[in-house]
């Protein structure tokens, strides 16, 4: 048991800090982290920060090397996801296309996408966005109705995706698609198209979360076009595409977690300066109790996150057992956002340039919500552990 | 990276899992609650056999010289068969403590002792009716010449009629923490010992009584008024092995539920397939993953000296003790009527869980010092 990581590892933090020290947007280092508003701002602010990651050879770092990446090893990768949290580094807008549509075209791809796409997902050129969700098929995948016939050469699509994020911003969508009815296996007759946005036949349409943002996005597909070559995998057989592609997720919720632990220090540091009743808030008992308790529940969970990851690096491959992190994780961020709340009394209810303490503790509470929902929400979460970690019968109907 | 037992740890549980199968797990706690206590010897001494019993002592004084993260798997089997004893006072309190602070001579005559099975030592902190806290205790120890005398009564002390020596906390001086020191005592037939009736069965409390028993003034360990300090050292010791025998009577909790849950068909199904059933035992594994993460962290610190040792330890504890009781309780809901009856296990986990929760100090003792130790 060991938790040191090693010379070239540290080398590594220490080349990524320097560069990030450089490299970041002006002003961020220091506190000023702005990213501007409008769509398009937003945009350009976010595909160049992506384009200085690129050019400074940190952008898709476990990428192979002939593909534009470092073959970063998943400590390099996890130290990678820990500095980004530490400097509070923008968002990457092209995390689909570099966590999971191009790794799924380095390996499964044809020479012509590789051709076409590699390198454009590494720049920021081509930000993409994933089409699965529909809006009678969210959990159950395997209910997608969009359609996609044949004509010629050309796949004819139509149907309505929904909470795509990015849509509004993205250049090409990862989509699932139905080619083929079986009734009774669901998953079967479903293919993954590597699909152009900019087309007549695609419109989105953002939809205001509760957060205020404007993340996702109806996305409507009215004879839209795709040919053969955007295929990716044999037709039909899209579900085991789409199974490889969260398979590439090889770190899991680590920048999560990272994120989860800068919070919770965060979180202390807050306690100790608000003053209630001319004392600490962490004087209370009642704070200090619940402090303890979350610090023994974070802590936990990256604990069990480095225990899973031993696994994956002794396997090469996570586990079913990375869903336990997922939940974890999701939840108890919730739950600290919550208290965080709590603790402010009723001063917690003024928001953004009004809020109390930061501003960050309100939001995080509101966006909180969506990482119990996307990517799987915590109940099927649940049934994955209990089906494929310990082994529990399947709910019928899957 | 690498955060997980080693090839022989885990070895070592296989050989343990596989003994205590053999005979029959619970099956020795059933029998010790019923009165047999030669069957726990025997199983005892099978242990020693195996090494348990000489895990953390070093090898000069006939152990194994290995140390926190070894006695792990030994925690954790132990802790999942229930088994009585004193192993978590002995191992996990005198032991450290002799070999951080015993004279040459206590440890020549208790470690090789411990080793070979023949000496177990419990703690006697607890007075009746008082708490942990240091200003409540008043069982004395006065210096006369070599000697000390000592008087007073001690209470809830665990493992009481089975063992040999009791690590006695006792007031030497004025000061509230720096008046107090650790004595070893060798059971006579002068302390008056009063069993105690408890919750969990497979656990025996005892009084003792103390009246003017004399006991040689070189039986203190450490220095003379320094007993507090050593005892929160040994208490980091016997909580992170705690930590570890609670996540092996957790492991237990939800295995058979989730057995259990397989096999038993309701509405023609499994009632594992009910998501109020299997997401339930989905949490109770969730918590067991995370007990079991903070618990090996919790020994790897003692192991390694590391800094934050005491909010690892502290929290470990007190987050499997919480736990533990969520767990063994639902695991009854799980089982249905089944669940409520003797024969079942069920009920002695969840009474193996009450035990811990306050022994040697509550959730929110322990909650607190890892707010102290995180300078909250
Ligand atoms: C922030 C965010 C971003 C997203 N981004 C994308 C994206 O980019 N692309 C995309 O395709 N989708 C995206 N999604 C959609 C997301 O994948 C779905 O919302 C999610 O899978 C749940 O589907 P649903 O919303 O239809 O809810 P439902 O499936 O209708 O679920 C409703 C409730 O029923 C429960 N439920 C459903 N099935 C079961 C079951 N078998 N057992 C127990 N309970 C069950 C759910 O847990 C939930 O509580 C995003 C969602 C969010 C919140």
């Amino acid at each position: 048991m060991e938790f040191t990581i090693s010379k070239k590892e540290e080398a590594f933090r220490e080349e990524l800090k320097t560069w990030l020290s450089e490299n970041l947007p002006y002003g961020w280092m220091e506190g000023k982290r702005e990213i501007p508003t409008t769509k398009e701002e937003y945009s350009k602010f976010l595909r160049d920060w992506q384009r200085t990651l690129y050019e400074g050879g940190w952008a898709g770092i476990a990428w192979p090397k002939e593909y534009g990446g470092r073959n970063a090893t998943i400590m390099e990768e996890i130290i990678y996801h820990q500095e980004m949290v530490r400097v509070k580094a923008p968002p990457l807008i092209n995390y689909i296309g570099i966590h999971m549509v191009g790794p799924t075209l380095i390996r499964s791809g044809s020479e012509q996408q590789k051709q076409k796409y590699i390198q454009n997902i590494l720049t920021g050129e081509e930000v993409w966005c994933q089409g699965y969700s529909e809006p009678n098929a969210g959990s159950d995948l395997s209910a997608i109705q969009t359609n996609a016939t044949k004509d010629g050469d050309c796949w004819i699509i139509n149907g309505q995706k929904v909470w795509t994020s990015y849509g509004h911003l993205a250049d090409r969508c990862f989509l699932l698609a139905r080619t083929n009815n079986h009734p009774e296996k669901k998953h079967k007759g479903i293919t993954a198209f590597l699909l152009d946005m900019k087309q007549s036949g695609v419109e989105t349409k953002p939809i205001l979360q509760m957060d205020g943002n404007q993340e996702f996005n109806e996305l409507y597909l009215t004879d839209a076009i795709a040919h053969d070559a955007d295929i990716i995998g044999e037709v039909d057989e899209g579900w085991k595409v789409m199974i490889e592609l969260m398979l590439h997720e090889r770190v899991g919720i680590g920048a999560e977690l990272f994120s989860l632990e800068m919070r919770f220090n965060e979180m202390v540091e807050i306690a100790k300066e608000h003053h209630v009743n001319e004392k600490p808030l962490l004087e209370d008992r009642f704070v200090r109790q619940k402090m303890a308790e979350f610090y023994a529940r974070y802590r936990g969970s990256l604990l069990n996150y480095y225990r899973n990851l031993t696994n994956t690096l002794k396997k090469g491959h996570p586990g079913p057992e990375s869903s336990i992190d997922k939940l974890l994780v999701s939840e108890l961020n919730k739950e600290m956002a919550s208290f965080m709340i709590t603790i402010q009394g009723h001063h917690g209810v003024l928001w953004k340039e009004n809020a109390p303490v930061d501003t960050v503790w309100q939001d995080e509470f509101l966006a909180s919500f969506g990482q119990t929902i996307g990517g799987g929400t915590s109940e099927v979460q649940r049934n994955t552990i209990g089906e494929r970690v310990l082994g529990l019968p399947k709910d019928r109907g899957r | 990276m690498d955060f997980a037992l080693n090839e022989e740890q885990e070895m070592f549980r296989e050989y343990l899992r596989k003994y205590l199968n053999d005979v029959g797990q619970t099956k020795v706690a059933r029998n010790f609650i019923k009165g047999d206590l030669q069957g726990f010897l025997d199983i005892h001494s099978g242990l020693t056999d195996l090494g348990c019993t000489s895990i953390n002592i070093s090898e000069e004084y006939g152990g194994l010289g290995l140390s926190s993260l070894d006695l792990v798997p030994f925690f954790e089997e132990i802790g999942r068969s229930l088994l009585p004893g004193v192993y978590l006072e002995t191992m996990a309190f005198a032991v450290p403590l002799l070999e951080l602070y015993g004279t040459t001579e206590q440890k020549e005559n208790y470690l090789p002792q411990i080793a070979s099975g023949s000496k177990k030592i419990t703690l006697a902190w607890l007075e009746p009716n008082k708490s942990f806290n240091p200003d409540e205790v008043e069982c004395s120890a006065e210096i006369n010449g070599d000697s000390l005398i000592i008087n007073g009564v001690k209470t809830l002390v665990s493992g009481g009629d089975i063992a040999d020596i009791y690590i006695l906390l006792v007031r030497t001086g004025e000061e509230v923490e720096e008046g107090l020191s650790l004595v070893l005592v060798d059971h006579s037939e002068e302390i008056k010992r009063n069993n105690l009736k408890c919750v969990d069965e497979s656990k025996h409390l005892a009084e003792l009584k103390f009246n003017s028993l004399a006991v040689p003034i070189n039986q203190v360990v450490g220095p003379i008024n320094q007993g507090w300090s050593l005892l929160q050292e040994g208490l980091l010791y016997l909580n992170a092995a705690l930590s570890s025998q609670m996540v092996g009577g957790m492991d237990r909790v939800v295995e058979m539920s989730t057995e259990y849950a397989k096999i038993r068909e309701q509405f023609g199904q499994p009632i594992g397939r009910f998501q109020a059933i299997k997401h339930r035992i989905v949490d109770m594994k969730l918590e067991l993953e995370t007990a079991r993460s903070l618990s090996y962290y919790a020994n790897w610190t003692l192991e390694n000296s590391s800094d934050d040792r005491a909010a690892a330890i502290y929290s470990a504890r007190s987050f499997a003790a919480e736990a533990y009781i969520r767990s063994a309780s639902q695991n009854i809901q799980i089982h249905g009527g089944i669940g409520f009856t003797e024969e079942i296990d069920c009920h002695l986990y969840l009474k193996r869980a009450r035990y811990f929760e306050n022994y040697l100090g509550s959730s929110q003792d322990y909650n607190e010092q890892v707010a102290l130790a995180l300078a909250w």
